[in-house]
């Protein structure tokens, strides 16, 4: 299987550097760049990016998970959607491959997971880490590419910005979903689920058809400024989806 | 708790720039695995091996203590304070190793009581111990857990524990990543950088993520790790199982999360292994129950999870009555129903006049 590449992680016109390319022809030169892609697995471990669903994209300053950030995903007001938006981001990332493991969640909904896009092969579950749950996870970075974490007690700060720089040091990916236990750590992006409103469910009638998400994302250099979007997740097929103009 | 011979080699717990201790150490840890192939790096200098088998087969063990010890201090590089000792626990044998000594079965309390609290290597706790009059681990361990709990946290019952050798693992003991190392070290190979499986077979990415998993579950203990599969396609009404990690093992009684068929998707990401208790009141605070025909008794307004304060229902759609048979042995009637509230949105199931939170969508 090949990995699509977002266009972040394309090496810049790869074509013009192989020596000998006839870089005249545009055909050529389009062909080389086709090969070019798909011969690449090993330089796509390179990149410094994991590739997000599109709809996920415009939230991250990168458009993408920047290997060894921290990303805290926060739910405002109980209202929920932060543990699918937190599984949301690591969709596309699993189904290009990446292994992927999720801490202190023992409630995870396989089925979800699935219909979201995860590889569940490739998903490794810790339910219960108890209180050895920071050395369990600090040793997930050494062999997983992107952690889900909900610290089962509350994190000391010190504990968490170790955490937070072992991410870093292993390019691991770190989503922080804090639940009752909260982090301490300022993120590379913060995102917070600010409003939910399902769609299809009445009084007594119809069903839970898909819900839509008010987003906002702020961070720490490149995402000062506060970015706000709207999101289905779970749309009706249970995915992540834009939303478009047609549906404001 | 597992009885442990560890081995702990003072002149290498520092790693060097040009990574010459870990390659010494690389050495003990083979020189060890000659007695017990289940050696485990705990970190630089530190490794450590069950005792029980190897111990039998070599005539107990002081022993073994004895064999290993020789072979250790062997190995170009280990230097000549190699200690080697045997405990419950992981916690006890290293300090047993930096002492030397073989602590008797059942002896770890009474050998980590008179040691100071400074021991279990949290400078803030032991001064707020000291100033509390407490200064040995024995004092500490005869503190009552609540007491500690309220004072102290979750990480100072985790000392607790340990200091009262009702535990052998602490936070900072174990350094994480070590292992593979070490382990990468000894096949001469580079530390594997990932490679897409292209040809088949497993790709390093999936050794690496092997490996990580495999050192998780030495931490947390087997079944730690989890991964779950779905039965039976894609079709609503699956169930899904998990498997744990490294084993065939399948775990029965299912804590994972089944899901009934009738309920349209999506599905909901969180399906509780242990439902919770709640209540469902209509406007005039009355039970609201569901009739044998599946009908609701009234419309319900308010909803109180495992005893929380009431929440205004929004919406709610059902209840779809439900025949499926996975909730229990015996075939049971009961009715599930989407209900959405200022807290959140849940998946109900009543049975007997009882409601539970079955799944959240979170």
């Amino acid at each position: 299987m090949f990995a699509t590449p977002d266009d972040d992680a394309v090496p810049p016109d790869t074509s013009a550097t192989i020596p000998g390319g006839r870089s005249g022809t545009g055909r050529g030169r389009e062909s080389l760049a086709l090969l070019a892609e798909r011969v690449r697995p090993t330089a796509a471990s390179r990149t410094r990016l994991l590739p997000v669903d599109p709809a996920l994209a415009a939230l991250l300053p990168e458009g993408g998970l920047r290997r060894g950030a921290t990303i805290v995903v926060a739910t405002r007001g109980g209202a929920g959607g932060g543990i699918s938006l937190s599984v949301a981001l690591l969709a596309a990332a699993s189904a290009g491959g990446s292994w992927c493991a999720a801490v202190g969640l023992p409630d995870l909904g396989a089925v979800a997971l699935a219909d979201l896009g995860i590889d569940l092969g490739r998903f490794a579950l810790v339910h219960s880490p108890g209180p050895a749950w920071a050395e369990a996870t600090a040793t997930l970075f050494d062999g997983i590419e992107a952690v889900l974490l909900c610290p089962p007690f509350p994190p000391r700060p010190a504990m968490a910005r170790r955490l937070v720089a072992r991410a870093r040091d292993r390019h691991t990916v770190l989503v922080v979903v804090p639940g009752r236990a909260g982090w301490p750590e300022p993120p590379d992006v913060h995102l917070a689920v600010d409003g939910a409103r399902w769609d299809g469910i009445g009084q007594g009638t119809g069903h839970l058809r898909r819900r839509r998400l008010t987003v906002t994302a702020t961070g720490r250099r490149s995402a000062t400024r506060p970015r706000r979007h709207d999101l289905w997740l779970p749309s009706p097929a249970g995915t992540v989806d834009g939303v478009d103009g047609a549906d404001r | 708790m597992d009885r442990l011979l560890v081995v702990r080699c003072p002149d290498l717990l520092d790693e060097d720039e040009d990574g010459d201790a870990l390659r010494s150490f690389t050495g003990v840890v083979a020189a060890v695995e000659a007695y017990c192939p289940w050696v485990t790096v705990v970190r630089p200098g530190v490794c450590s091996l069950p005792v029980r088998g190897p111990a039998r087969y070599f005539g107990g063990e002081q022993a073994l203590v004895g064999l290993v010890h020789r072979a250790a201090t062997g190995v170009d590089g280990a230097g000549a304070t190699v200690g080697v000792g045997v405990a419950d626990g992981l916690f006890a044998a290293v300090l047993a190793a930096g002492a030397g000594v073989v602590v008797p079965a059942g002896g770890t309390p009474g050998f980590l009581a008179p040691l100071p609290v400074a021991v279990l290597g949290d400078d803030d706790l032991a001064d707020l111990l000291a100033r509390l009059g407490v200064r040995t681990l024995g004092d500490f361990a005869g503190l009552p857990e609540r007491h500690v709990l309220g004072r102290f946290g979750a990480h100072g019952v985790a000392c607790h524990r340990v200091a009262g050798g009702r535990s052998g693992e602490l936070d900072g003991l174990r350094q994480a990543g070590c292992g593979p190392r070490v382990e990468a070290l000894r096949r001469g190979t580079p530390e594997p950088v990932r490679q897409s499986g292209f040809w088949g077979g497993m790709s390093d990415a999936d050794a690496r993520a092997a490996r990580a998993l495999d050192e998780v579950q030495r931490l947390l203990g087997p079944g730690a790790v989890a991964t779950a599969h779905l039965q039976g396609g894609r079709a609503p009404g699956e169930r899904t199982r998990l498997v744990t990690w490294g084993g065939a093992a399948v775990e029965a009684g299912d804590p994972g999360a089944p899901w009934p068929g009738r309920i349209p998707p999506p599905a909901p990401v969180l399906v509780h292994g242990r439902p919770r208790r709640a209540e469902v009141a209509d406007a005039g605070g009355g039970a609201v129950a569901v009739s044998g025909r599946g009908l609701l008794s009234a419309d319900p307004a308010r909803l109180s999870v495992e005893g929380g304060p009431w929440q205004a229902v929004e919406a709610w759609a059902g209840p779809w009555p439900s025949d499926d048979r996975w909730w229990s042995r015996a075939h049971r009637r009961s009715a599930r129903m989407q209900v959405v509230a200022a807290d959140g949105t849940r998946l109900l199931l009543v049975e007997r006049g009882r409601w539970w939170v079955e799944a959240t969508y979170g």
